[in-house]
């Protein structure tokens, strides 16, 4: 398998400047990679710098063997895409919530919204139609993941950043959103994901890689 | 219609104390703790504006244009650190960019009317320029404060959304534009509101000043409109300078939010 996105030695701190952590790791193409420690450890500030969210202490990342200098920053979001552990829901129906990606430059250029590819995502994570024209903010913590879930899809990233993607769920749609990510990874090449947990248990998806913060500082790998 | 300035003596102004020691009266009876405050103020009052009439006499006087050049850039650095400092949600923020906004937006607008719309003779007279100058640079700079403020308020309760939108490949204007769009809405509705009740709520500042020193109402009236309408255009132009120049301290050279935006919260 190909090597999608390889972590090089990215340095950074956690808590108050308490602890210096240096990592570094692979995700291969159509695998996953799970960051896993305990809270406090760095997991979901390792995601964020991953996708450029927050700046980093030193080191590199490189996607398909491309350094990310190499990529502007819309243009380094667009392949890499973050969905954090409580997304953000925009005022508005459910439906302009999918079709705000479709707004930014960035995005139309070269993708559609897709009324129906949204309708059969949601269904699949069992959020029925009718919630397209509901306020998105009387959305339960469980609903919002997956609709954020469906919306990080539609934009098509190459890699997913998942923190904490099975949190507010219960276990069946727990399950439905394992099923979803792996059918995602395997529907075409080019794809991974890395996903945050705290105890490593995903469900059935099938790690190529494990990245353990355990809460030490050095470096870590797989 | 000129019947002239009906003249103050020096017990008629010490007179006007009354004025405030009813207001003192007030914040002692409810125990504001603004007595001192309102004592300090009125001496201010009394000695910075006896200050500037005495300078304004000179200048006036002089009416040389580098002189009046000169006053205005100190008028506008004046107003720009007064603006950065009614900005609670603001913290470290540089007074150059303020001063630049206030700058550009009033010599623009005030060039427009003085040249334009009043056209004196001097188009530089002192007794129009400064006037109209300061009546911008007041106006403006409660309007930048009141932007500035909004933008960064609105950037802190947003930065989960701001963030959300960068993931998704946003550029940071694309994403801030919510909140610059509340920002300047904040800084120039106060204007906005003053135009709708000019007149029917109370005569303005100008227009008083005019017919107090026996010009014809309706030239005082003209007046009026003119400095209404040039506040409404400098506020909108200070503001979006202002917020032009700030948006972009939100964010990282890479493109992201800046720290400090999640970690502060009003």
């Amino acid at each position: 398998m190909e090597n999608l996105l390889k972590i090089d030695n990215i340095r950074f701190t956690i808590g108050v400047n308490t602890g210096r952590v240096e990592v570094s790791g692979l995700l291969e193409e159509g695998g996953v990679l799970n960051i896993c420690g305990p809270s406090g450890s760095g997991k979901t500030t390792l995601l964020r710098i991953l996708a450029k969210l927050k700046e980093t202490g030193g080191g590199s990342v490189f996607l398909q063997g491309k350094p990310w200098t190499d990529f502007s920053p819309s243009g380094w979001h667009r392949k890499v895409y973050y969905l954090a552990q409580k997304p953000a829901i925009f005022d508005g129906t459910v439906e302009e919530n999918l079709k705000k990606p479709f707004e930014l430059a960035a995005v139309k250029t070269d993708l559609r919204f897709d009324l129906d590819r949204a309708a059969r995502l949601m269904e699949r994570l069992y959020l029925p139609q009718e919630l397209l024209t509901r306020d998105a903010r009387t959305l339960s913590g469980g609903e919002s993941s997956r609709v954020a879930l469906v919306r990080a899809l539609l934009v098509e990233p190459s890699v997913l950043l998942l923190d904490e993607p099975l949190a507010a769920l219960d276990r069946t749609a727990a399950s439905a959103v394992i099923e979803l990510i792996a059918e995602w990874l395997e529907e075409t090449g080019g794809r991974g994901a890395a996903l945050v947990s705290h105890t490593g248990d995903i469900g059935g998806l099938s790690c190529c890689s494990i990245l353990d913060l355990g809460g030490k500082e050095g470096d870590l790998s797989e | 219609m000129n019947s002239g300035v009906v003249p103050i003596s020096n017990f008629q102004l010490a007179l006007s104390v009354i004025l405030v020691v009813i207001a003192g009266g007030i914040s002692a009876a409810l125990r504001l703790g603004l007595l001192k405050s309102l004592a300090w103020g009125t001496v201010r009052t009394f000695i910075q504006l006896t200050f500037i009439g005495y300078v304004l006499k000179y200048v006036f006087s002089a009416n040389n244009l580098w002189l009046i050049f000169v006053i205005i850039v100190v008028m506008c650095f004046i107003a720009a650190r007064a603006s950065v400092r009614r900005t609670p949600n603001v913290p470290r923020y540089p007074v150059t960019l303020a001063f630049w906004s206030l700058l550009a937006s009033t010599v623009l607008v005030g060039f427009i009317v003085v040249r334009v719309i009043i056209n004196p003779v001097p188009w530089y007279s002192a007794r129009i320029v400064i006037p109209i100058f300061g009546m911008i640079l007041g106006n403006s700079m409660n309007g930048i404060a009141l932007s500035l403020d909004r933008l960064y308020g609105e950037s802190y309760a947003r930065a989960g959304e701001i963030e959300a939108l960068l993931a998704f490949g946003a550029t940071p204007w694309e994403a801030i534009r919510g909140c610059v769009h509340d920002a300047m809405r904040a800084g120039m509705t106060p204007t906005i509101n003053s135009l709708m009740v000019v007149g029917l709520v109370s005569l303005p500042g100008m227009m008083t000043g005019q017919i107090l020193g026996g010009a014809d109402p309706h030239e005082a009236v003209r007046y009026q409109i003119v400095v209404m309408l040039m506040i409404s255009a400098a506020v909108a132009i200070g503001c979006l300078l202002l917020v032009g120049f700030s948006y972009k301290r939100l964010f990282t050279p890479d493109g992201a939010l800046r720290e400090e935006i999640f970690k502060s919260r009003q």
